[in-house]
């Protein structure tokens, strides 16, 4: 058993610890419950920093692997076998640095069976780490579908009206998806007489036409979860129902489950496969991009135009990765990061606002940057970051996916078409519409409303939720050299997998 | 002797370019953290101190140049690293680059302290001197931006300062946010301002991703070095470069077909109007083209391109600041008008006429700017004396109901009162017309000079501009400073503090003296800027051509004449129209008495010209509108009626339900169920004949055993 | 034959020998146990089953033939003793306090319990189809009984006669199709069929029929479509005890015959079979979980999620044929057998610690707010709820895991697919159980027992902790079905 002491182990199953104390509390303690969510969630990010110290940054491969001999019986190797690398280090740290963020969001948001919040809360924080780090896709897919479970009971129990549809409806369009997903996954396994990714990758050799169906039968999954056009119906019911720390999670994190498995098993999996399909991927992405731009412009309800943008900005990561070449997959990694940064702060913002007023219209709105001054600015500063201003973190990713997806445009390239980056660079100037929209109904013209005119500015505790998400959105947007030396060798070898595939098929 | 040091030990001061962007970033911190507790001057000093180191640096950086005129680039971080795209945080330090240092941080520091004085008063005018702070916050990083854009080393650095130019743009647009019409007006034009400058940042991307497909880089000098190389090569890259850079250009230096959102920019406080709207910014689009001289140098057609459209946004603009009252609207098309002979002049590859041009018209339109702004603020302040001081409520003319101290048909003979603003104005607005020996004579004749060799048509274009603008501006300087007032503020109106007006006066010297600078015989500009502007011979061939090369240090007596006789023509026709016209008109009773003497004689086309031809109104029903109906069709019809409720809810789900329902009563003889659970009328109905046969069930179980039975022995017989 | 084998045989059989002469001693002994110590009786059933159980576990691993071969007792049949006897032992925590609410406390309860057990545990042990019949009745039997348990309650009594008159009417085609089988083979002993097809004496037409038609008794004993129809109402009329241990202990038994009896004697009719299961199989899983939306009584939701599970663990038979296969269709089969055992004991234990005594709180709404009162009873409803779904962590995904992996290996990835996508349609209506107990609001009455609620916890705590840890599970299913081959 000691391997659950190995730091991958620990960083994902530590929140357990803090599941464990919550049960022995009474349901009227809830800053008990409070203290301990946020305290385990705290000690859980500082693993995950342990991990990032012990990371190799010269390795490719995965690293600090946990490899136990799980179910070995009737021809089926699965084990326990978990690894990080580059490609899904970030996100492991996103997750665990987003995590005590919402809990924090949640301090006075969340009034009602506070001990059960955090329960849950914590569960998906087990069930995000383990997604990004098990490396065996039995493994894998419990975490995976593992994750919806306390995602749907916080949708259900603390969302808005509608939120058993909201809840029920993502619960079963995502499962949907996986299950198909568990049936490639099993195919796999006996194809290959093992469930470890590695070992799957090295054997490879999937006839093409295989593939593209395995390829498929993940896409559904993953595509969904994304969620890429036009598979967003859940979206905006998941997100306009939940609760803001849900919300931010959601968004931050469950949506980058999706192109992260893309990243982790269609591509290095069914290269072939890869290579054939990102045309029609990214013409599903670049519909995405100018799709939700528009639609975002149109909404009343804050919450659904941010939701809406998600769908926007998830198509840029989609077209980045499968631009199929270092800019585009740096790039669309990094923008998971980013998006995970500025959406999730948008979130947070909304519902600070939502907090006060209860409501969401933006007509509700306006001048509220006279009397929240600094809610105002930090808003801005988000806003900025999601429209891709240069000098903060999305236009750093943002670039180098629309670079990756031009340079990918070459007749010889697997996009084979300008068209591509040229129209995703459209969604540059509507996201400029949307967001500036978004925020001068919020923030400028007049304060016309009454309910308006007492309005709190923020306090510490909520600036305090901002603050290390902005911390960011400058680092990244200034010097985001580190994030890229992390990713760069994993991406690398992607890159030459592909290259060695793309040779096989000519 | 102290010189002759510095230029000895010259490189040195190279290293210091950084520092002209983080001083104005210190200073905007300090105010930014402490400002809060600080006195209006206080924080007023700090910005205006933080532009006025970065100036010193400027300064000691030509000092330097002139010892190693070469220059040098300076890195100070890497950036974005991926793969082959290598970005870094550098610095460029050339004869160009400090040219437009010296500019931004020099006409900078002036408006800072213009502000200083301005402010003060504008805060309180508009009733929240708690934005104070904030102004000079946003100026300061302004001045951040401005020198990341003139100081980049590499196109992906420019571009950081240029949308960074276009964010305190787009703040200080809407500083006002609570202000203009329906109180949400600025906060329009801001937005305004910043999507229109977002399409040419599309194309100034587009044109990034191309450059990197051939060049691999985005370092001006790595890129350059490789022009003729690839010029042989691959013409059409280049080409497509240079005109997807174009359309940035036209963007940010207010050029057709994206100029609309200059005009709504006045919004912004006068300083703002000066500094990034008139001075500074808006040439970024100049310089971004001088900067890549050696790329259209080699694309004669984008060369072509890019003069033509300088030449017709010179004459449209100009067309249209004929007919406008507002004082600021009419300084902002003028400034449109100059950018199109900046960017013909650029354009055409008379880059150190360009540029030379953009330097004057800092001085002379920053100058006018301000000089309106001490206008529009006496006028405040006669109409605060005039509402205090009268008991009874006298009518103010001019707009009626609310009055704006930024209608010319409210101002007029406002010399007596305003003697400084009057002279300097004059001065500007003479320089702007071209008068010599004003600085504007200079610069404005150089570019028609070389038009007049290079590019014929885009030369009458200018002309013609050029008599515009001397009609304009007589018209403008006579409207409110000649005559008789022609409102009770005008009546009342007074001189603004030595704050405000000492800048405008160092200014005006500037716009005066300034065309020493590149005086036709000595070209102390031009060759100072040639260290930058070098290109190879090969190039210069395409570019300017034999006698072109020539022209560009003589100068010719003709040429001259002919545009400073049209000016005078101009001057003099403004002159008698709203001198004398106007005077008369004055006596007629208000209801019958035109506006404008122009209104009478032009008829429909002074509408045409007032309405600035509709563009805006085409721009909304061509664009806008339909963005706007096609993204909430999208949104309420699309993607919410028919993806999310009628396909999902409806199709799916309904599907779903129907199926269950079907399948748990026909198939599964769920009438039972039905009953058990009192499912809807029909089955109840169903129910009701059931319960006859209460023992068939066991039967009808049987029965379908049965048939089990049957299908699977036919299969196994029959098959 | 001599006294002396009986007597080895007898002692062969032992799990069994001694739970039937438990059950009829128990006969006795309860004449003379007072009525307010009928406790007393449960405790002695209960002690019955335990020795039973241990018996049958020292045997793990042997492996002999009994009674000439009409018995064989190998790890497959110990696997299925266990379970049967475990739930028998469920089944009296269950029933103890029920009984007492429903005023239907009398002692035969247990012994029939135990005379059912008997009859499958025989069946599991049945190499001959005679004996398979013999086994067939004997479970079948005391169920008829028990389902009419609840008398006078007119529900009751119905599903007692419904499930009687069915059960003998599909009785009579097991005996058609053994008798067909023997006349086609000329004998009823499996090895004897084996030896006959191989020496290609048999008439397989013939046999075919026969065989289809053993399908059809049996497929009726598991509640597979089209021979399901009894299921709902059986479930709804009988005690809920009574239910619960039909709808693990029947259809295992069922499950039990039908798969030594198809994996040894039937491979040859792999060809005529695969298709008929194919669809039985596909409509099982189809109409089962489709009907189960429809429901609104927990019951009869129940009963058709049990007619859903049916239908996974036949489509895992579908390749019995395919050699390579075979051993884990069997493997596959009984894990989930184990799983959806220990998940349905689990639900039938919180339904009935919500059953009324006239037969009430028994629709959905009368489970709304069970989350807020009684989170505990709650939590372990809805892991069961996820684990019948087959969301991990449960035992009930790693049973479909294997159930698919099984039918992907075959090659039906048609059926495969057909039995994913019916599962996302189970989630809805499991769900809709979560959703009542957690997002609506409600005043649930819970009479809560102790064995009822320990039930409860135990297959909740095992549906997840045996989901983690499944390795012993798995090897001692895969090492149970080796000697079958």
């Amino acid at each position: 058993m000691n391997f659950l002491f190995y730091p991958l182990t620990l960083v994902t199953f530590t929140p357990l610890l803090g599941v464990l104390v919550l049960l022995f509390l009474k349901p009227e303690q809830k800053n008990a419950a409070r203290w301990v969510a946020l305290i385990t969630s705290l000690v859980t990010f500082g693993i995950s920093i342990a991990v990032l110290v012990q990371f190799n940054l010269g390795d490719p491969g995965l690293q600090m692997v946990v490899d136990v001999p799980w179910i070995q019986v009737a021809g089926w190797n699965i084990s326990f076998l978990m690894g990080v690398d580059g490609l899904s280090i970030l996100l492991l740290l996103l997750t665990t640095f987003l995590t005590p963020i919402s809990i924090l969001s949640t301090w006075t948001a969340v009034e009602e069976r506070v001990k059960e919040f955090m329960v849950f809360f914590l569960l998906l924080e087990v069930g995000m780490v383990g997604v990004f780090l098990a490396q065996d896709l039995f493994l894998f897919y419990i975490f995976w579908e593992f994750t919806l479970v306390p995602m749907y009971f916080l949708i259900g129990l603390w969302g808005g009206p509608r939120r058993i549809y909201a809840a029920v409806k993502f619960f079963l369009y995502t499962m949907a998806g996986s299950i198909l997903m568990l049936l490639a996954i099993l195919w796999l396994g006996i194809y290959g007489g093992t469930f470890s990714v590695p070992e799957l990758i090295t054997t490879g050799g999937i006839p093409a036409d295989i593939q593209l169906w395995l390829f498929i039968a993940f896409a559904a999954a993953f595509a969904i979860k994304v969620p890429m056009w036009p598979l967003h119906s859940w979206l905006p019911d998941a997100h306009v129902e939940a609760p803001t720390a849900g919300s931010v999670i959601l968004a931050g994190v469950l949506l980058k489950m999706g192109t992260y498995g893309f990243l982790r098993f269609n591509i290095p999996l069914f290269p072939q496969a890869a290579i054939q399909a990102a045309p029609w991927i990214a013409v599903l992405a670049v519909i995405g991009i100018l799709y939700g731009a528009a639609v975002s412009y149109a909404q009343k309800d804050v919450k659904k135009l941010v939701a809406y943008s998600s769908v926007s900005h998830l198509g840029f990561v989609m077209l980045g990765l499968f631009a199929l070449n270092p800019q585009g997959i740096q790039g669309g990694i990094l923008q998971m990061i980013n998006h995970g940064l500025s959406t999730g702060a948008l979130f947070l913002i909304v519902g600070m606002i939502y907090e006060r007023r209860h409501t969401r219209d933006m007509d509700a709105f306006g001048g509220l940057w006279k009397v929240m001054p600094v809610y105002g600015t930090l808003t801005l500063i988000v806003a900025l970051s999601s429209m891709g201003l240069p000098g903060l973190n999305g236009f750093v990713g943002e670039f180098a996916i629309l670079l990756g997806a031009w340079e990918a445009g070459q007749v010889d390239g697997p996009l084979g078409s300008y068209w591509f980056a040229g129209l995703a660079a459209v969604g540059v100037i509507l996201a400029a519409v949307y967001i500036l929209y978004m925020f001068q109904k919020l923030f400028l013209g007049p304060v016309d409303k009454e309910e308006n005119r007492a309005l709190k500015d923020i306090n510490w505790r909520e600036i305090a939720t901002l603050a290390p998400l902005l911390v960011f959105i400058f680092w990244i947007g200034l010097y985001p050299k580190p994030f890229f030396t992390l990713m760069a060798p994993a991406v690398n070898n992607l890159v030459t997998a592909l290259q060695t595939a793309a040779l096989a098929m000519h | 002797m102290l010189l002759s040091e510095a230029v000895a030990g010259g490189p040195q001061f190279f290293n210091l370019v950084p520092l002209v962007v983080f001083f104005p970033l210190i200073g905007l911190l300090v105010n930014l953290i402490f400002g809060g507790r600080l006195s209006e001057v206080l924080v007023g000093s700090i910005a205006s101190l933080a532009t006025g180191l970065a100036f010193v640096v400027a300064v000691l950086l030509v000092i330097s140049l002139v010892g190693h005129p070469d220059g040098a680039s300076i890195a100070l971080a890497d950036w974005i690293t991926i793969g082959e795209l290598q970005l870094r945080w550098g610095f460029q330090v050339d004869t160009l680059s400090v040219t437009m240092m010296l500019v931004v941080s020099g006409v900078g520091l002036l408006i800072h302290i213009y502000a200083i004085g301005y402010m003060h008063d504008d805060v309180r005018h508009n009733g929240d001197p708690s934005r104070y702070r904030r102004f000079f916050v946003f100026f300061n990083l302004f001045i951040v931006a401005m020198m990341i854009l003139v100081s980049a080393d590499s196109y992906l650095m420019l571009f950081v300062g240029w949308e960074g130019v276009g964010l305190c743009s787009y703040l200080l647009i809407g500083f006002w946010y609570d202000k203009g019409a329906n109180g949400i007006g600025n906060a329009l034009a801001a937005k305004k301002a910043f999507v229109t400058n977002r399409i040419g940042d599309f194309g100034f991307l587009l044109a990034a991703f191309t450059m990197f497909g051939i060049f691999r880089t985005f370092n001006f000098d790595e890129v350059f070095a490789r022009v003729p190389e690839v010029a042989e090569t691959f013409p059409i890259a280049i080409l497509m470069i240079t005109l997807f850079m174009l359309l940035g250009v036209a963007g940010k230096s207010a050029q057709i077909p994206l100029y609309v959102w200059l005009p709504d920019a006045m919004a912004g406080p006068t300083p703002v109007s000066a500094l990034i709207h008139a001075a500074t910014m808006v040439t970024a689009g100049v310089y971004l083209v001088a900067r890549s001289f050696p790329l259209y140098a080699v694309v004669p057609m984008a060369q072509e391109t890019v003069a033509l459209i300088g030449g017709i946004t010179a004459l449209f603009a100009a067309t249209i600041a004929v007919a406008q009252f507002d004082i600021k609207k009419v300084l902002a098309y003028s400034t449109i008008s100059q950018l199109g002979f900046m960017v013909a002049a650029v354009g055409m590859g008379a880059v150190v006429a360009g540029m030379f041009h953009l330097v004057a018209h800092a001085f002379f339109k920053a100058l006018l700017f301000l000089s309106a702004g001490s206008v529009i603020q006496g006028v405040e302040r006669g109409e605060h004396h005039v509402e205090h001081s009268s008991k009874q409520k006298k009518s103010t003319k001019g707009s009626g109901g609310h009055f704006d101290p930024q209608d010319m048909r409210n101002m007029g003979g406002l010399r007596g009162q305003m003697k400084i603003t009057f002279w300097v104005y004059l001065i500007g607005a003479l320089a702007l017309a071209g008068i010599p020996p004003l600085a504007g004579f200079w610069s404005k004749d150089e570019i028609l000079l070389e038009a007049s060799h290079l590019n014929p048509t885009v030369y009458y274009l200018l002309l013609a501009a050029a008599f515009f603008t001397a009609f304009y501006m007589g018209r403008q300087v006579v409207m409110i400073f000649f005559g008789r007032p022609r409102s009770d503020a005008a009546a009342h109106a007074s001189e603004s503090p030595l704050v405000m007006t000492v800048p405008l006066m160092i200014l005006a010297g500037l716009s005066a003296l300034g065309g020493l600078l590149n005086l036709p015989w000595t070209h102390t500009f031009g060759h100072f800027l040639e260290h930058t502007i070098k290109i190879e011979e090969a190039v210069q061939e395409i570019a300017l051509g034999e006698e072109a090369a020539k022209a560009s240090i003589s100068f010719d007596p003709i040429v001259a004449a002919i545009s400073v006789g049209l000016a005078l023509v101009a001057i003099a026709l403004a002159w008698w129209l709203y001198h004398r016209r106007y005077q008369e008109m004055l006596s007629l009773p208000p209801a019958k008495r035109p506006d404008d003497p122009l209104r009478g004689m032009l008829g429909p086309v002074f509408q045409l010209l007032e309405n600035k031809y509709w563009i805006d109104e085409l721009y909304w029903a061509v664009i806008l509108n339909p963005y706007i109906a096609i993204s909430r069709f999208l949104a309420d019809q699309v993607d919410w009626r028919f993806w999310h409720d009628w396909f999902h809810d409806r199709v799916i789900a309904g599907g779903f339900n129907a199926l269950t329902r079907l399948l748990s009563i026909r198939f599964d003889l769920g009438f039972i169920d039905a009953i058990a659970n009192g499912l809807g009328s029909l089955t109840g109905k169903l129910a009701g004949r059931m319960r006859q046969f209460e023992t068939g069930y066991v039967r009808t179980y049987a029965l379908s055993v049965f048939l089990g039975v049957v299908i699977i022995l036919g299969y196994l017989i029959l098959r | 034959m001599t006294l002396q084998t009986v007597l080895q045989s007898t002692l062969a059989i032992l799990p069994l020998t001694v739970l039937v002469l438990w059950a009829s001693l128990l006969i006795l002994v309860d004449l003379f146990i007072p009525d307010e110590r009928k406790w007393l009786t449960a405790l002695l059933a209960a002690l019955g089953m335990v020795v039973s159980l241990i018996l049958a576990l020292t045997r793990t691993g042997a492996q002999q033939v009994a009674f000439d071969g009409m018995v064989v007792i190998d790890g497959f049949s110990i696997f299925l003793q266990a379970l049967f006897l475990v739930s028998g032992l469920a089944a009296i925590a269950l029933s103890h306090d029920y009984l007492k609410r429903m005023h239907i406390d009398r002692s035969e309860f247990y012994i029939l319990l135990m005379y059912s057990i008997s009859g499958m545990m025989l069946m599991s042990m049945a190499a001959d189809l005679i004996v398979v019949f013999l086994a067939l009745e004997l479970l079948s039997i005391p169920l008829y009984v028990l389902a009419g348990f609840a008398r006078p309650r007119v529900a009751s009594e119905e599903a007692a006669l419904k499930y009687f008159l069915l059960g003998a009417y599909a009785g009579g085609f097991v005996v058609y199709g053994v008798a067909l089988v023997f006349g086609a083979t000329g004998s009823t002993g499996l090895a004897d069929i084996v030896s006959a097809i191989q020496a290609g004496t048999a008439n397989l037409n013939l046999l075919a029929i026969g065989a289809a038609l053993i399908l059809v008794g049996l497929g009726f004993k598991v509640a597979a479509v089209p021979f399901h129809m009894w299921t709902p109402d059986v479930y709804e009329g009988s005690p809920s005890p009574v239910t619960a241990f039909m709808s693990v202990g029947a259809k295992a038994g069922g499950f039990a015959a039908l798969l030594r009896v198809f994996v040894i004697a039937f491979p040859v009719l792999a060809l005529d079979m695969t298709p008929i299961l194919w669809v039985l199989a596909a409509l099982t899983m189809i109409l089962g979980n489709f009907v189960a939306i429809a429901q609104r009584n927990i019951k009869r939701l129940l009963a058709y999620s049990s007619i859903a599970h049916a239908g996974y663990i036949l489509m895992a038979i579908v390749p019995y044929g395919q050699r390579d296969v075979s051993p884990d269709a069997v493997a596959s089969s009984l894990v989930y057998l184990v799983a959806y055992a220990l998940t349905s004991f689990g639900a039938w234990a919180v339904v009935i610690a919500l059953e009324k005594a006239e037969g009430g709180g028994l629709e959905l709404e009368d489970y709304a707010g069970l989350a807020r009162r009684y989170p505990l009873l709650a939590a372990a409803m809805a892991v069961f709820m996820l684990s019948f779904t087959g969301v991990p962590p449960t035992l009930g995904f790693v049973g479909k895991f294997y159930l698919f992996r099984t039918v992907i290996d075959g090659g039906f990835i048609g059926l495969a697919i057909i039995g994913v996508l019916t599962s996302l349609v189970s989630a809805y209506y499991y769900l809709r159980v979560v959703v009542f107990m957690y997002m609506r609001e409600g005043e649930p009455q819970v009479t809560s027992a102790a064995w009822v609620n320990l039930t409860a916890g135990v297959a909740a705590l095992a549906t997840v902790v045996l989901s983690i840890f499944a390795t012993p599970l798995f090897t001692w299913a895969s090492q149970a079905v080796l000697q079958l081959f």
